[in-house]
This record gives structure tokens, sequence and C-alpha cells, in this order.
């Protein structure tokens, strides 16, 4: 569990004007202050390949976006994400809750060395939108940190930092629910 | 129907100092009417996000006119964005939708409900409150600078005729300015051009 308000000072502290997205049960809470805050516009969406689109043009627009999806969104954006983040170097912190970490890191721990075959992605047991994310964020060229719980809020500012540093975007992992 | 140029003309003459962001077959042709700074092609970039690029521009810059000419086949991909767009309300955000009812970059093939769909219908239902839809280039002509002047967002179909555009690339052989540099590279000067 992580404070939603901490990752909203995080956001406050590096002068985010919007951020676009869809809820999810771990991210709802921070949903919720963004609703009530007057300081960050909060852009709702159908689809996440739309967020990227669109904090791309409010980059282009002189605007500091950031995009607040779940990992299954985020496998659903893949070309919007490619053509407009990706492609014009738009340095956007990307917030992506974790679907199915905890699962997953159990079973990494009781079968160590287990590929992800076909048997492994259709287990009941485990989430495969989990098993393909780091895979999939690794192949899409998005580096990325983890934020597991309060102590780690300050890597939303360093994700900023290298987002900048970079002219690329950086994605960070919210493998806990915040509340 | 109206041709490219019966569309094209027109709005590069009232555009203003609005923003253009064009996409798939009117991408080359929009690059003979204007040579401006804050035109943007959507080309070597997202499949159907063009709208919502354009979106996030007139979002982030409530005092700029945004104009987003889009394909109805790009449009089909994204078509959630026209309910997004609605609830943003962005007042400087004028969509059209250029119905030719075929992919035409890939050979004129039809676009799914080719003759039968309805984007102003879809639009109305989406919330958008001002909608047009243009079949007669006079019509089209003599209401562009009213519905450029009023307020948005703007939805506006427009039947134009299908034609023969290819693949678009971002290259040195390309015409247009717009289309020479790399897809950074063009979200950069626009960036610029916006704050100089």
């Amino acid at each position: 569990m992580a404070r939603a308000q901490l990752v909203l000072d995080q956001l406050r502290r590096n002068h985010v004007t919007h951020v676009i997205g869809l809820p999810d049960n771990s991210s709802a809470a921070l949903f919720d202050l963004l609703t009530g805050d007057g300081s960050i516009h909060l852009v709702s969406v159908t689809r996440e390949g739309e967020a990227f689109a669109i904090a791309a043009g409010l980059w282009i627009g002189g605007a500091t976006p950031v995009v607040l999806v779940q990992n299954t969104g985020f496998l659903e954006s893949g070309d919007g994400f490619r053509g407009t983040i990706t492609r014009m170097r738009v340095p956007l912190v990307c917030l992506i809750t974790y679907r199915g970490y905890g699962k997953m890191t159990a079973w990494r721990r009781n079968t160590p060395g287990s590929s992800y075959d076909a048997g492994t992605l259709s287990d009941a047991r485990l989430d495969s939108a989990a098993l393909v994310t780091e895979p999939t964020l690794e192949a899409w060229g998005l580096p990325f940190d983890y934020l597991h719980g309060d102590e780690d809020a300050p890597r939303i500012s360093e994700a900023f930092r290298n987002a900048a540093a970079g002219e690329e975007p950086f994605a960070i992992l919210v493998t806990c629910d915040l509340a | 129907m109206l041709t490219k140029h019966e569309l094209l003309e027109p709005l590069a003459r009232l555009r203003g100092d609005a923003v253009v962001v064009t996409c798939m077959s009117v991408t080359r042709p929009w690059g003979a009417y204007s040579r401006n700074e804050l035109d943007f092609a959507s080309a070597d970039s997202a499949m159907g996000h063009t709208a919502d690029l354009a979106l996030g521009i007139a979002l982030a810059l409530p005092e700029r006119k945004v104009i987003c000419l889009n394909g109805d086949g790009s449009m089909l991909m994204t078509l959630g964005t026209l309910v997004t767009a609605a609830q943003a309300a962005a007042r400087n955000y004028f969509l059209f939708v250029l119905q030719n009812d075929v992919y035409e970059i890939t050979g004129n093939q039809p676009v799914p409900g080719a003759g039968r769909i309805d984007f102003a219908a879809m639009a109305h239902g989406a919330g958008f409150s001002r909608v047009h839809s243009f079949e007669d280039a006079g019509a089209f002509e003599s209401s562009l600078s009213g519905l450029l002047s009023g307020e948005g967002p703007v939805l506006a179909v427009v039947r134009i005729e299908p034609g023969s555009e290819g693949p678009i690339s971002r290259s040195e052989r390309e015409a247009s300015p717009y289309l020479k540099t790399s897809l950074a590279e063009s979200a950069r000067r626009l960036r610029r051009a916006l704050h100089s």
C-alpha cells in the first residue's frame, strides 16, 4: 500500500499540468484525489491508446502531462504509444499499475528459472498481464522503476529527471494499491 | 461531394493562426496549400490517433484554435475519442472528418460500413453540441468562416471524393516542408513555434 497523496505531491512537485488515463482498483484513490484537485487537470479517456496521443499533443503544446493506466491498458495501447510518445521522443512519465504482480512474484519464487510458455501464460493461478508487462516495456524501449510503497515516492521525481535528461518516456510500475 | 481542392483551399485561406493537424490522404495535398510553421503532419505516427493528438494540443493551449483534418478510416479506429473530446469541451477544437468511404492510401478499399456511417449522429451522441455536415463545395465555403469563428468543440463531416494518394513518408524527397523531417523533429518545431 502507498498513499495516493504522496504520489499527488510528487506530481505537483514536478509541475504536472494534466493526468490522462483510466482508473483501476489500484489507482482509484489517486483518481479521486485528482478529481477534487484544482491544480492538475484530469482527462478521462475511453481507451488507453488515446491517453498517449493526448499526452503527446499536450507536450507539444507546452504542458507537462502524466499518463496513468493499468498494465492491461498499456498493452492495449501499443501503437498509440509507439507512434506518438516513442516516435516523437516525448519525455513523458507514465504511472502504470501492475495487475497480477503479487501472484507473479510468488510464482517466480516458487518456480525459479521457469519460462513463459503457453502453459504458464494460460495458467488460471497467474495473471498473464503481469507476466508480459516487463518484457513488453523492454521490447518497446520504455525504461522503468517501481513504486512498491510510500518509501518509493521520490522515485517519481527521479523518473521526471530521467525522462527529461534522455528526452524519452519513463515508466513507474505501481506494484501496490494506492490508498 | 467536394474535391480536395474545394476542401483545402478555403481552409488554408481562413485558418488564421490556428494549428492544423493533418493525416493520411490530405497530408501531401495540404502541403500544396500551406507552408505554415503551425502545420503538423500526423505521418509516420500512430494509426488512428490524429484526432486525440490534436485534442491534446488544444487542451494545452486553450486560446489557440486547433483544426484537425482526420480521415474517416482513422476516425473509425478511435471512435471513443469523440466522447473524450466532447467531455473535454475544448472550445478551441475543430475536428473535420473527411469522409470518402475508402482507405485511399492503400488503394481505395472500402472502410467498414462504407456508405452507411453517420459521423454527425455519432458526434451528437457523443456529446458534441456543434455538428455540421457538408456535401457541397459552395455550402462549405460559405459556412467555413462562421464555423471557425464560433466556439468549439466542433465536428464537421465533409464528404470528399476518393483520390489516389499513395503511402506517405518522412524524407527529403517529400515536397512538403512538414514532411521533410522526422516526427520527433517536427513535434519539436511545432512546440517551438507555439512558444516563440
